[in-house]
């Protein structure tokens, strides 16, 4: 505004210088086209007049209506990139955040899954550690019977041989020295002689 | 045939005589109105329906103001956007009433000394006058170089003050030369097709080329105005 008011000042003044150059070229302003039209003086008020009015009415209709319709247009374009922009960035940010989320899902999934795998193995080979030892067990009990029972039906073997061994003594001696020999004292005398030879 | 200096001449259209001065509405103001009107339509028209995504129209208004406002940010700092409203009137209403010139027929306002001179002095004024309200009798400092030997400054002041002072003379008197020659030159050339018959055709050429050239002309004479009002405008806010 103190343009305006600037200007205004300014126009009384070359007004006046203007009147003053009028006054002084009036004679050859009255001779009309002669000459160079801008440097009719008379006319220049008119001029200075009709500029300021002109001037002051654009920059009235500028400044108040039509400059400010443009910034806001020019503002609300701004603002729209900005929140658009904002919004990208959110979408982004949420995006991130879900895929931290799944992986965090994998891995854990993953996770769980090593350790079931893991238990798995230990259970099955705690399993077959058992089924082995049991099986071992059984085997080596079995392994004990027969051999018990090997060494029963050896003993029975040996002590069928010493009765058998006491029958031939005594029909032995009955035989050949005509003498009854008691059964029992037959096999008594088996047992010693079997014992004596035995390692 | 009418002079090539005929198309400068001032008719008045409703004469207005105020005590001594004439006032008269001439066809020289019905331009500038055209151009108030011409600047203002296409501000308002470019305006009138706003779209994220800018038409034709609203592009080239968003162009116009964001080349202005870069001008003055760029010459004249951010400070100076205070002064965008008038920049831009100011150089709009340059550039059409530099280019409503080029219509056959029409008046060229700022073919006229006073006219540019008047703009001039006001921006040379409004300037200083700035340049001391915002930093009072400092303002007087911008005429001392920076640097330059004590002794030499009885001689460096008042080339300053004086360069200062024919700023609103360099700065009218290029608007007006330019325009005024221009026009000038296209109606000399135009006034020798008739008079050369079958060669006008040369002539011809010359002008559709000079009127190419003119249009040139216009945009760069208003844009040249206005950068200098934005470095003027510099010198005032930042004294250096």
């Amino acid at each position: 505004m103190q343009w305006a008011s600037l200007a205004a000042a300014l126009s009384t003044l070359l007004f006046a210088a203007a009147a003053v150059a009028a006054e002084v070229t009036g004679g050859e302003a009255e001779h009309g086209s002669g000459g160079l039209p801008q440097l009719d003086a008379s006319r220049y008020p008119s001029q200075i007049f009709w500029l300021v009015v002109s001037f002051a009415l654009l920059y009235w209709l500028l400044s108040r209506r039509a400059l400010p319709r443009v910034t806001d247009i020019l503002e609300a374009r701004q603002d729209r990139i900005a929140a658009d922009l904002d919004r990208a960035a959110k979408l982004r940010e949420e995006a991130a955040e879900t895929q931290r989320r799944y992986e965090a899902m994998v891995a854990e999934a993953q996770e769980r899954a090593r350790t079931m795998l893991r238990s798995a193995q230990e259970r099955m080979a705690a399993d077959y550690a058992r089924r082995q030892a049991q099986l071992d067990a059984e085997l080596r009990e079995r392994i004990a019977r027969a051999e018990r029972e090997l060494a029963e039906a050896t003993d029975r073997a040996l002590a069928g041989l010493e009765d058998a061994a006491a029958e031939v003594v005594q029909a032995a001696v009955a035989k050949l020295a005509g003498v009854a020999v008691d059964r029992e004292e037959a096999r008594a005398v088996v047992a010693r002689i079997a014992a004596e030879h035995r390692p | 045939m009418a002079s090539p200096l005929e198309q400068f001449r001032i008719e008045p259209i409703v004469p207005i005589t105020v005590g001594e001065f004439d006032l008269s509405f001439t066809n020289s103001s019905l331009w500038m109105m055209a151009s108030v009107a011409a600047v203002y339509g296409f501000v308002m028209a470019g305006t009138m329906r706003p779209a994220m995504v800018p038409g034709r129209l609203q592009s080239l208004v968003e162009l116009a103001f964001e080349f202005v406002s870069d001008l003055v940010r760029e010459n004249a700092g951010k400070e100076a956007m205070r002064y965008f409203p008038a920049v831009f009137s100011l150089f709009m209403f340059i550039l059409a009433g530099n280019t409503l010139g080029m219509v056959p027929g029409a008046f060229t306002f700022t073919s006229h000394i006073i006219v540019t001179f008047f703009m001039a002095i006001c921006v040379w004024l409004g300037v200083t006058f700035l340049g001391f309200w915002l930093h009072g009798a400092k303002f007087l400092g911008f005429f001392v170089p920076h640097g330059a030997p004590k002794i030499m400054l009885p001689l460096l002041v008042p080339i300053e003050i004086m360069s200062y002072c024919v700023r609103p003379i360099s700065l009218s008197v290029r608007l007006f030369v330019n325009m005024m020659a221009g026009h000038t030159m296209l109606k000399v050339f135009a006034g020798f097709i008739i008079a050369l018959g079958i060669f006008g055709v040369g002539p011809l050429a010359v002008t559709v080329a000079l009127t190419g050239f003119e249009f040139v002309v216009a945009f760069l004479q208003a844009y040249i105005f206005t950068v200098l009002t934005c470095l003027y405008l510099h010198d005032a806010i930042h004294m250096h």
